[in-house]
Order: structure tokens, then C-alpha cells, then sequence
């Protein structure tokens, strides 16, 4: 099997890696990079535990091949907080309680980030939708949903 | 691998996906000749999300994985108000969905790729991967069907198209040979005064694949008896996208009232041949064809009656 | 005990407050540890294992010699490795299977390799000969007599004395209640009305957005250390030493955060694989992890119920008695559905005052996947039924739903099913409130005019299910700053559970709660004993325990002061880290004397020194029950109750069902968070909706069609309801920590019955088991004629 040397940016910090064909980003991130806070809920694409900003717009990252993603930029949960500062986000969801077991979190964080990236003022049925690829067996999704929400309505 | 205990198949993916060579191609050429000398070994991708699933499962066990995106103007969504809209094939859905055209002139394709999955796996999806993966539950087909969408594809002989009406083989199955590359969905202005509707009905109030989907795009066409046309697809009821053409033809011919909406809903029932699966036996989608082509078709002529 | 004298002194500020929680920073950084993210180096090896394709069958031979040999392979095992059995209550299974599988999944090989991908290679290189026997695939039919036996031994196997196998059967478990005279009232035509029914409940998975993973290492003395997803590193460390034959303290398990467990990570699932893979890796860490598939058909299940349920009430609509039989599919082996079938039967009446009462529950091995406790321990299966025949009961006799609910709810000193006294409660109460929250007997106009709406309620009652003696145990450990270190071996599975142990810890030693620190990961080997994170017993056994703990370094700290300054203990208190006498109003601060104590005055030598506080806690009063009629003086610690109500609208062209809104009432003695309390009964509403609407493993011969999130759909942001609005009731346990009890499990036991009543109210039609999806429902329609 081939192997690529890509160079990306995590995060800010520039990466040069040796990556297998059949790797996926998501092992990329987890298992050469040890960022491990993206998590592997399903490698399939459903759960959305894995999910990443690739080059500006959210991605399963295991439905990424690692081999793709040269010169590409990367935002993982650990990059979301800049010096210590929490993204309104994570504050938001802190807040209203919307972390629970804190498993699903980390893709959570990342789909409402790119949402309110792209749309500064979402409606509560468009922060559902854009969390619908985001499952949580824990929180039952309502305070999830009021931390988006809060968080739009700080930043405006 | 898959496994099987008698008749009984085993759903037992891999942890990740099997070994194979990523090749990334530096021109359409160079693609489909590599994808022509390595036939039934290479396999194109735009997104990978039906690949990556299918290797992972161990259904595809190719030995070449190639990445076609991006190649000569694959990427770019352009409209023209006398030819109609281009979709290159590596425009993923949800650039396809924010796209002002297609927003503006063909709704129906931002209405079905919105039902596709989730947003952040419609960042890779593309429509020509929808098309291409031939699934008969495809969201995005019949509202390609019904606007007339033509694939443009790159073979080692060159490029040529393939109008949808004819691409649909079986299930997973296209008329695409070894070599073949769609670049492109072209889709014509669509008749004046249209109006479209894609109903899809899942497990979950969205998200989920369609146990039913029902497209319909209807137009006045003063050489229909009717006065109107209807074009309907309906999704996940035959081995392929199913055109219910006794059900158009219904509506095209009579008078349109409530009693014709419901009898060409009877005839679209009529069409489907349905299986029973996880998400809901061939009886239940037999009669939500019924209703939901009822829904749709109704929906569509409050529309654009006049 | 803690709280009887704690309930008479005032309630410190911060119990009732919702704090933030603790874990919540690391959590939304993604610097949160779970068990894939440790890391063990290049060393590290990875497993896989060879599963059974049949339900049921003879494992004639296995072949191993290919996959040893495969370059990268470093050990391969089998049954033939690990003879001793494992198990929580009734010892029925191996770590490997050796001579029979039982079920599709059950593991027959495990190898480890130096990439996961060379492991599974290995995997399909072993080559394991079958004769296939014939499966059996319903509770039902598996407990007569003409069903193959699934263990054919069970006779030989190990039991704890509560539960009761029949030997010669496939029967694990059989628990009988005989209150009063059932079979007397329905002979004396007492009832003005009498309904009958049968309900099935099918197979649902756990879904943990974390699947499964434990990393084992065996160093070359023997000793075990075990890191898992885990609910019970201390069960866990004890089954495993047991089979293994080794100490308890050779046998080390430490817990990260867990990504959710429901009931799914308790007791030992894949873990005793891995360990097991471990003892032939000469010293190198195993690591095994599940996909999302296995996950879905090889760890524990909810089992699968067939209940039947007679009831008849007089013409007040009184209930007068109640017949019950219930079938649990306990599947392949009974990690703990043998103690379902028990907690069903001694909680058969529903909660409820029935004078007559007869049940028999039956815990049935099939060859379906293990059953396991999920979230509500038999008790969501069970209400499911009883819950809607409580309402047609109602109809029959002509009574509103929520007003007979309101006669024959228990209420503090009711005569419970096992002849016992309920203690205080508050159930009334929260039937009342989620009545007027839902706007009971008011029919909202449907949204659209091919819609239909309707509203529905249903009660629960819930104790937690445990071994009598399940023990709890912390300490409190002052450091120089005065923080406090706080040691539990309880684990915080995404509940709040620290949260709530840091708050009871710092509200019993007088510091501000974001003083506490919990000593984690949970560890056996420095960690406090904990019998399991399941029951939803912690808040209340665990928070004793921590209660007792705190309280231990305070009596220290206050001793020690009270001695330095001459004063009676009774005049001094810790208020906000600060020792302070109400008597000379003289006051230090902790960080000066908790870990290197006072001077003795005039320069005479030290007093004091570093504060550890401990306690522990267990239940000392439960009772055995007699085996023919489940009668006894206390069956368990004590019952949390409360009350659902949904309104739904219900789709008459496809079935379509939308939960609008949702109510939950539950009587949790004392909310220690409220937050984190009304966050139980969210998320549980929602998995409770899920349950209801999408979730059933779909069986085939054994085999399951749906392993995958495609397929087995849970409920997301687009199904939950529009709001929830959870109430909290508190009427306090008398053995508490201020007089809380728990509510984990409780908030998803309702909601099926609940949506069920409320699809009834709207279409006049029940769909039959859940889950309630389109097609159910429009068929039901259509066959009563009803669908567009
Ligand atoms: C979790 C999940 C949920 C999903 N939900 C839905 C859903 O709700 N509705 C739905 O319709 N689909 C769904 N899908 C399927 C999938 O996302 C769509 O079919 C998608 O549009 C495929 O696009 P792609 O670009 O990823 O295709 P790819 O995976 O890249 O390719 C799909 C097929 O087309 C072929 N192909 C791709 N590009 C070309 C090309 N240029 N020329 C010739 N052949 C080509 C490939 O060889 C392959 O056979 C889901 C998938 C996942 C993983
Ligand atoms: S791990 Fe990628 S979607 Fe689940
Ligand atoms: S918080 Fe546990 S899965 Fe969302």
C-alpha cells in the first residue's frame, strides 16, 4: 500500500505526516497527531463525534482520507479556544448544561461553530438541522440547542 | 468481511477501511485511462461517502481508490439564462444548496440535496456521487430526473452524454463503463411557470434515508389535454429510480381535480415494486406512494393552477 | 445514618444549587481523557476477535495454526485457554466460549496483533468447525418444556442465593409474588371491570456515542491492570480476579470518563476479552475496541419482553387485583436478567395499591444476544405494558385516565406488593403537577387538518435493584491550600455525579464547592470501594458515604481547633473554609492548620496534622423475601417515584408521530443540582422517546439486520420535542443525604406507555409494541379503518 507525505495545517500549527492510503483523517488526527479530542463514535459517517472544520466547513473526518488533505487547514475541538479564551460556544454550552457525558461535545462544538460561522443568526429550526448529524444519546438535544442559540445571540 | 451464517448475511464491517492505493490523477485523461487499464480493480470517488462506507463494509474490494475531483471545471456551478445550470461533479451538496441559481431557478435541487444526511457529510456528498452510486433511495435523482438532467461524462474515447432517463441499470448499477468520468449534470431552463415539490418520508423527522420519496415538477403545457404536465420519480420503492409514466400520463390527459390527482397516485402505487427491508415493508410503501404522491402532486398544481 | 439528623439542621446554601459542572471545561476543550485517547506507546498491541455465526451451535474444532501464523500476529486464544466461568449473579458463561455458542457474536478466539488491521486478517484466518442446533428465538416458547436447553448444565452453575434457576429448563430465573387472593377476587366477580392484555417489548441497544473499549496489560508477575469504559471497575475487578483465579488486589482496573453507559459498560462485557488476550502478550498492552457494529450485537441488550397483565378494579375504580406474567428474553447468558425478572416481579403492581396480587416472572435464556440492565432495569419494559393497561382499565370502567392513576397511585404508607410499607412519597404530587402542566382534558386544535392530536400520561416507580449489601465508601483528604481532594470510586458516566459528590463534600465541611477536587480517573487501586455506578444509587448511597467522609475531617479540623482555642466543639463550625467560634468569635482559616496542624501554646510541641476524612455507607435493613410468595419485611432501600405526560400529533396519511411537548414529574427526595436533576429527566424523556418512536433490534434468526446507526435509528435534534418541562418533587428519604434519592433511570421508565396513551388519545387505535413508527401506526389505522 502507497504512502504520502502530506503537509497540513492543525490547528494552526503546520503538520508533515506519512500517511497510509486507507487512513482516514480522523485516524490522522487521533492517531499521528494524538489529538484525540475528535472522537470515533462509528467511522461511518452517522454519529458525527468525529466531526472537524476542513478548510472552512465541517466534515465527518472519518469520511476523509488523510491522503486528501494535503495543504489543507484543519480546526479540531482543541482549537476552538484561543489563549485560555473559551469560544462562545463553549461557554454557552457550559452554561446551559448541554454537556452530559460529553462523548458527542467535541462534534457538537465543531457543527455549531461552522453554523453560526455561516449563518450569525440561525432559527431553532436551523440550529436543529445543522445538528442532526450530531447524535447525543445523553443530553436529549434541547440545551444543546439553547446554547447555540444563546451563543448566536452574544455574538450579535 | 462479510459473513454468513446459512442464508443469513452478517453485517460485520472493519474497524477502518481496507488497504488500497489513493491515486489522485493529474488530468481527466490520465484518469480514465488509469481507471480503464485497471478495470474492476479502480473505482472514482468525489466525496467517498458511499465508497468509504462500501470498503469499510466489504462489499467493494477494489485495489485503486482515485480521487477525481477537481479536475477541468469539475468544480464550478454556472448558469446560463438561454442553456440552463451546470453542476460540475465535485460540487458538493451544500455548496449545490447555497448556490444563488439554483436557489433562484432550480429550488427542487437544494430541497432534495437539503434531505440528504447531515450537513457536515453534505460538505463531501455530491450530486453526481448520488447519481452515480445509483442507490434507488438517492434523494437527489428523481429531482434530477424531473428537470432533465444530462450527465456529462469523460470516457477513454473522450466525452459524451448521458441523458438519466436511460443511466439506471439496477440497483448500483449504471450504463458507466470502466473509464468513465462524469464531469458534470447539465440541467436546461425549466418550463415557465413550474413548480416543484420533493417529499420524503423517514424514520426520523429528518436525517434519515427515505423509506419513500416522492418527486413531482408540474407545468402548464397547452399540449397536454390537461392543460398541465406533471413529471413525477418516485424513490425506494423499484430496484431502480422508478418513472411512474401511467401516472404522468393520467394527469396529463384528464382534467386535473382531486378525483385525477387521486387516481394517478393509484397509478403511481400501482408502478412501484417495493421490498420489504429495515425501514419499512414493500405494503406500508405501496400505500405512502399513494399519499405522498397525493401530497406532492397536490402541493405542486395549488402551485401553478391558474 | 446521615440525614435524619442532618434533615432537622438547616440545609446548607449550596445543596439545591446548581453549580456548574466540574468536568464541563475539560469536556468542551477536548481535553476530557476516555479510554481510546490514553496512549501506550509503539508497545501497544491490538485485538480482534472470531465471533459465532450462529445462534446456537457445537464448536466441533478450531483451527488457530493459519492466523499464529501470520507475520505480526503475537497471540492467539481460545476457549480452551480460560476454563472458568464469569458472571454477576449466576455464573453461566466463559470468557471464551469452549464446547457451545449461544448466540451470533458470542466470542469463540481473540487475537492480538501489532495493527489492528494484521488482527482482523488473523481473525478471518481461524477456522472454527460448527454443528448447528437448533436456536430458540422467543422467551415464551423457550420456557415450556419443548424448547431445546440452552444450558444444558445450568443445574452445575454457581448462583447467588436470591435468584432461583430450574434446573432441566431454560429458565434462569423464576419469581413468584402471592399477595392476597388474585385468583379469589376474579372468582367472586368482585370487579366491575377486569381487562386483559399482552404486550411484547422488543430488543433495544444502549447506544453509547463511546463504544466499548478496554486495554489490558498482564505484567509478567501475574498482576492485571484493566483501563475501560467502564460503569464498575470495582465489579469488574472482582468477576475478573474471580475467573482469572488471582487476588482482588492483583487485579487493577482504572476508568477515564465514560461516554455514556445506560447500563451498557456495568458489570463485565468485552473487558474480560481483552484481559484475557493480555495474559499471552508477554507484559505488552492488548487494546480492543469495539466498531459501532459489534457494539450493536455483541455487548449487553435491554431484553425483550412478552408480558401479560390482568386487572380489574371495582366499580370506583379501585384496583382490586392484578394477574401478571412476564417472559424475559434474558438471551444467550444472564449477566444481570435474572435480577430483572426479580426487581419486575417485586415492582409487578406498577406503583400502585393493589390488595391481591399475582406474578410470575420468568427470566428465559434464548439465543439472542445477552441481556443486560439498560437505563430503568426491567422497569421501562414492564410500565410499558402495565402503563396502557392501566389506561384502558380506566376506560373500561369509565374514569379518566389521570384521575384514576390519582385513586389507586401509591401514597406514603400504601401496602406495597410485597406486603411492606411505602415510605414517604411524593407521587401524588407529581401526578397533580404534570395534570396542570399539560393542561390535562384540554384538546388542542391539530396543526394541519390531515393531523390529529391527543395527550397522554403515565406513572413510574423504580427502586434501585442491587445485591442487599451494595456498599459505598469515600474520603475526604484536605490539601495545603485547604482545597479538598475528594476520593470516590463511583464513576461519573456523564450524570454529574462528581459534580453532585463535590457539592454534598463541600456543603458537609463548610468550603465553597469549587474548593473540591475529585480524585479521578476512578482507580481500584487508590480509589474508595464502590459496588457499581448503576441503580441510580450513587446520589444517594455514594453521596452518604461522602457526606460521612466530610463530615469525618470536619469533626477533625473542629476537634483539633476546639482544643487549641478551649472550646467546646458545639461552639465552632466551618463556614467558607474558615473555622470560626460562635462563642469568642475568634476564626482561622483551614489552610493554616489542615496539614501541618497547630502549635501547642508556649512552644510546647504540635497538635493535629493532615486531615484524611472517611466514611462509608450500606444499607443494613433490606430483607430477604419468601420464595413462593415474594412477601417480606423490605424488599429494598426505597422507591423513586413520578409522572410523565406528553402531547403528540399524530400524521393520518403516513403514521407520522411528533412528540410536541413533554412533562416530567419525579420525587427525588432532594435535588442536590436541580439543573443536573432536570437534566436526568430530559435526556432520559428523549431516550424514552427514542425507545418509543425508532429503536428495536431487529432480530432474524438470531441475527441481527439493523448493527448500525443507518439502520438503527435514535431519536436527534430533530426529534426531541419542542420543550420538556421538568418538575421537581422533593419529599424526603429519611436515609438521604438531605433526603435525596436518585433519578438517573427513573426519567426514561414512563415515556413509552405515556406516548402510547397519547397515539391512543389521538387516533382511538393502539398500534401494538413499540416502537411506534409511521408504518405501525398507519397500519393500525388502516385496519381500524381510520387512515387517509
Ligand atoms: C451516514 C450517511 C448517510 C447518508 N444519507 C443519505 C441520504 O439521506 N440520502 C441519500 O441519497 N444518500 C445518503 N447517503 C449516501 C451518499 O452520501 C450519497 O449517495 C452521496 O451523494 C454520494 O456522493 P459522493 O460524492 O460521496 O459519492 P462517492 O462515494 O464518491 O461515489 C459514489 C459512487 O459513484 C461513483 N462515482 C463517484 N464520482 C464519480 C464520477 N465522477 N464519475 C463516475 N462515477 C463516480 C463511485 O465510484 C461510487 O460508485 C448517506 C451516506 C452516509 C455515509
Ligand atoms: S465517527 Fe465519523 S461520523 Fe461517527
Ligand atoms: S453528552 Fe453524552 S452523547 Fe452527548
Amino acid at each position: 500500500m502507497a504512502f504520502h507525505r502530506i503537509t497540513l495545517t492543525v490547528n494552526g500549527e503546520i503538520e508533515l505526516v506519512d500517511v497510509p492510503s486507507n487512513m482516514t483523517l480522523l485516524q490522522l488526527l487521533r492517531d499521528k497527531l494524538v489529538l484525540t479530542g475528535t472522537k470515533n463514535g462509528c467511522a461511518a459517517g452517522e454519529c458525527g463525534a468525529c466531526t472537524v472544520i476542513l478548510d472552512g466547513e465541517p466534515v465527518n473526518s472519518c469520511m476523509v482520507l488523510a491522503a486528501e488533505c494535503d495543504g489543507a487547514q484543519v480546526i479540531t475541538v482543541e482549537g476552538l479556544a484561543h489563549d485560555g479564551t473559551l469560544d462562545p460556544v463553549q461557554e454557552t454550552i457550559i452554561e446551559q448544561g448541554g454537556v452530559q457525558c460529553g462523548f458527542c461535545t467535541p462534534g457538537i462544538l465543531i457543527s455549531a461553530r461552522a453554523l453560526l460561522d455561516r449563518n450569525v443568526d440561525p432559527s431553532d429550526y436551523e440550529i436543529r438541522d445543522a445538528l442532526v448529524g450530531n447524535l447525543c444519546r445523553c443530553t436529549g438535544y434541547l440545551r444543546i440547542i439553547d446554547a447555540v442559540r444563546e451563543a448566536a445571540s452574544r455574538a450579535s | 468481511m462479510p459473513e454468513t451464517a446459512g442464508q443469513t448475511f452478517i453485517h460485520t464491517p472493519t474497524p477502518g477501511l481496507p488497504e488500497f492505493d489513493y491515486i489522485k490523477p493529474a488530468s481527466l485523461t490520465a484518469a480514465s485511462q488509469f481507471l480503464a487499464e485497471h478495470a474492476g480493480e479502480a473505482r472514482p470517488f468525489m466525496g467517498g461517502t458511499d465508497v468509504f462506507v462500501r470498503m469499510r463494509d466489504g462489499f467493494w474490494t477494489e485495489k485503486y481508490i482515485v480521487n477525481v475531483k477537481g479536475l477541468d471545471g469539475m468544480n464550478d456551478v454556472t448558469f446560463d439564462p438561454t442553456t440552463g445550470l451546470t453542476i460540475g461533479a465535485s460540487v458538493n451538496m451544500n455548496r449545490l444548496i447555497a448556490s444563488l441559481e439554483v436557489k433562484e431557478h432550480y429550488p427542487l435541487l437544494a430541497e432534495a440535496a437539503h434531505t440528504v444526511a447531515s450537513y457536515q457529510l453534505r460538505t463531501r456528498a455530491t450530486l453526481v456521487g448520488n447519481i452515480c452510486n445509483a442507490s434507488p433511495a438517492g434523494d437527489t435523482i428523481g429531482a434530477c430526473m424531473v428537470l432533465d438532467g444530462t450527465l456529462h461524462i469523460h470516457g477513454v474515447d473522450g466525452m459524451r452524454k448521458e441523458p438519466l432517463s436511460t443511466f439506471f441499470v439496477g440497483p448500483g448499477q449504471t450504463v458507466l463503463k470502466p473509464g468513465d468520468i462524469a464531469t458534470a449534470i447539465t440541467f436546461p431552463i425549466p418550463p415557465a411557470g413550474y413548480a416543484a415539490k420533493y417529499i420524503k418520508l423517514g424514520r426520523n423527522a429528518i436525517g434519515d434515508l427515505a423509506i419513500v420519496g416522492v418527486t413531482a415538477l408540474g407545468f402548464p403545457d397547452r399540449g397536454a389535454p390537461s392543460g398541465y404536465r406533471v413529471r413525477l420519480a418516485l424513490a425506494s420503492v423499484a430496484p431502480i429510480p422508478l418513472v411512474p409514466t401511467q401516472a404522468e400520463a393520467i394527469l396529463a390527459e384528464k382534467p386535473i381535480t382531486e378525483a385525477t390527482i387521486n387516481e394517478a397516485a393509484q397509478a403511481a402505487m400501482d408502478a412501484s415494486t417495493p421490498i420489504d427491508d429495515v425501514r419499512g415493508s414493500a405494503r406500508y410503501r405501496k400505500l405512502m406512494v399513494k399519499n405522498l404522491t397525493r401530497r406532492a402532486v397536490t402541493q405542486v398544481w395549488e402551485q401553478i393552477r391558474e | 445514618m446521615v440525614s435524619k439528623e442532618m434533615a432537622s439542621v438547616k440545609i446548607p446554601d449550596l445543596i439545591g444549587k446548581s453549580v456548574p459542572r466540574l468536568d464541563a471545561r475539560d469536556k468542551v476543550t477536548g481535553a476530557a481523557r476516555f479510554a481510546d485517547d490514553l496512549q501506550f506507546g509503539p508497545g501497544l498491541l491490538y485485538a480482534r476477535i472470531k465471533r459465532s455465526p450462529f445462534p446456537h451451535a457445537i464448536i466441533k474444532s478450531i483451527d488457530i495454526s493459519k492466523a499464529q501464523a501470520l507475520p505480526g500476529v503475537k497471540a492467539v486464544v481460545t476457549g480452551k485457554d480460560f476454563p472458568g466461568f464469569i458472571g454477576l449473579y449466576l455464573l453461566d458463561r466463559h470468557i471464551f466460549c469452549r464446547d457451545r455458542v449461544r448466540y451470533v457474536g458470542d466470542p469463540v478466539a481473540g487475537v492480538a496483533a501489532v495493527s489492528e488491521e494484521i488482527a482482523e486478517k488473523a481473525v478471518e484466518l481461524i477456522q472454527v468447525d460448527y454443528e448447528v442446533l437448533e436456536p430458540v428465538l422467543d422467551p415464551e416458547f423457550g420456557a415450556s418444556p419443548d424448547a431445546p436447553l440452552v444450558h444444558p448444565d445450568l443445574s452445575e452453575y454457581e448462583v447467588v442465593p436470591f435468584i432461583l434457576p430450574r434446573a432441566g429448563t431454560n429458565i434462569s430465573n423464576h419469581f413468584k409474588i402471592r399477595k392476597g387472593d388474585a385468583d379469589g377476587v376474579w372468582n367472586s366477580g368482585q370487579c366491575a371491570a377486569v381487562v386483559e392484555r399482552k404486550y411484547r417489548v422488543p430488543h433495544v441497544q444502549h447506544v453509547p456515542i463511546e463504544p466499548h473499549v478496554a486495554i489490558a496489560q498482564v505484567n509478567e508477575g501475574g498482576t492485571v491492570t484493566l483501563w475501560g469504559s467502564s460503569q464498575s471497575p470495582f465489579a469488574q475487578r472482582n468477576l475478573i480476579a474471580k475467573t482469572l483465579g488471582i487476588s482482588q488486589s492483583d487485579m487493577r482496573v482504572i476508568a477515564p470518563y465514560v461516554g455514556g453507559g445506560f447500563g451498557s459498560k456495568a458489570g463485565v462485557s468485552m473487558e474480560a476479552l481483552a484481559v484475557a488476550i493480555a495474559m499471552k502478550t508477554k507484559g505488552r498492552p492488548v487494546k480492543l475496541r469495539l466498531t459501532r457494529e459489534e457494539e450493536f450485537y455483541t455487548v449487553f441488550v435491554r431484553q425483550g419482553l412478552v408480558a401479560y397483565f390482568k386487572m380489574g378494579c371495582d366499580e370506583n375504580g379501585r384496583l382490586l387485583a392484578m394477574e401478571n406474567k412476564f417472559y424475559w428474553d434474558g438471551g444467550a447468558y444472564t449477566e444481570y436478567g435474572v435480577n430483572m425478572t426479580r426487581a419486575a416481579g417485586y415492582s409487578s403492581s406498577g406503583p400502585y395499591e393493589v390488595p391481591h396480587v399475582k406474578t410470575d416472572s420468568y427470566c428465559v435464556y434464548t439465543n439472542h444476544p445477552v441481556s443486560g440492565p439498560m437505563r430503568g432495569f426491567g422497569m421501562p419494559e414492564m410500565h410499558a405494558g402495565l402503563e396502557q393497561c392501566i389506561d384502558d382499565l380506566a376506560e373500561a370502567i369509565g374514569i379518566d385516565p389521570a384521575e384514576f392513576r390519582k385513586i389507586n397511585c401509591l401514597k406514603t404508607d400504601s401496602i406495597l406488593v410485597t406486603g411492606s410499607k411505602m415510605h414517604a412519597t411524593g407521587l401524588p404530587q407529581c401526578v397533580q403537577e404534570v395534570i396542570r402542566a399539560i393542561d390535562w382534558g384540554r384538546k388542542e386544535p391539530p396543526s394541519a387538518p390531515h393531523k390529529r392530536r391527543g395527550k397522554g400520561i403515565a406513572l413510574m416507580w423504580k427502586a434501585p435493584a442491587m445485591p442487599p449489601n451494595a456498599g459505598s465508601s469515600a474520603w475526604v483528604e484536605l490539601n495545603e491550600d485547604a482545597t479538598v481532594t475528594l476520593g470516590v470510586g463511583g464513576q461519573e458516566i456523564g450524570q454529574g455525579t462528581f459534580t453532585a459528590m463535590a457539592q454534598m463534600a463541600a456543603a458537609a465541611l463548610g468550603v465553597p464547592y469549587d474548593w473540591v477536587r475529585v480524585a479521578a480517573p476512578v482507580d481500584t487501586q487508590y480509589s474508595p470501594y464502590e459496588w457499581q455506578t448503576v441503580a441510580s444509587r450513587l446520589t444517594w448511597s455514594m453521596g452518604n458515604a461522602v457526606v460521612n467522609a466530610a463530615r469525618d475531617a470536619r469533626r477533625q479540623v473542629i476537634e483539633l481547633v476546639a482544643e487549641a482555642w478551649d472550646e467546646d466543639p458545639e461552639d465552632l463550625d466551618i463556614v467558607a473554609g474558615e473555622v470560626i467560634s460562635y462563642k469568642s468569635e475568634e476564626s482561622i482559616s483551614l489552610k493554616d492548620i489542615v496539614v501541618y496542624g497547630l502549635p501547642k501554646p508556649n512552644d510546647s510541641g504540635w497538635m493535629g496534622g493532615p486531615v484524611v476524612g472517611r466514611g462509608t455507607f450500606m444499607p443494613t435493613y433490606v430483607t430477604g423475601l419468601d420464595p413462593e410468595t415474594g412477601q417480606g419485611e423490605r424488599a429494598v432501600v426505597h422507591y423513586t417515584t413520578g409522572a410523565q405526560a406528553v402531547e403528540v400529533e399524530v400524521d393520518m396519511q403516513t403514521g407520522a408521530v411528533e412528540v410536541l411537548r413533554a412533562v416530567a414529574a419525579f420525587d427525588v427526595g432532594k435535588a442536590i443540582n436541580p439543573e443536573l436533576v432536570k437534566s436526568q429527566m430530559e435526556g432520559g424523556f428523549v431516550q424514552g422517546l427514542s425507545t418509543a418512536l425508532f429503536e428495536s433490534l431487529q432480530l432474524k434468526d438470531g441475527v441481527l439486520q439493523n448493527p448500525s446507526f443507518v439502520d438503527y435509528r435514535i431519536a436527534t435534534s430533530s426529534d426531541a420535542p419542542a420543550d420538556i418541562h421538568a418538575i421537581i418533587v422533593e419529599v424526603p428519604q429519611d436515609d438521604g443525604p438531605w433526603g435525596a434519592r436518585g433519578i438517573g433511570e427513573h426519567s426514561m421508565v414512563p415515556t413509552i406507555p405515556a406516548i402510547a396513551n397519547a397515539i391512543y388519545d389521538a387516533i382511538g387505535v393502539r398500534p401494538g409494541p413499540p416502537p411506534f413508527t409511521a408504518e405501525k401506526v398507519y397500519l393500525a389505522m388502516l385496519d381500524a379503518a381510520i387512515a387517509e
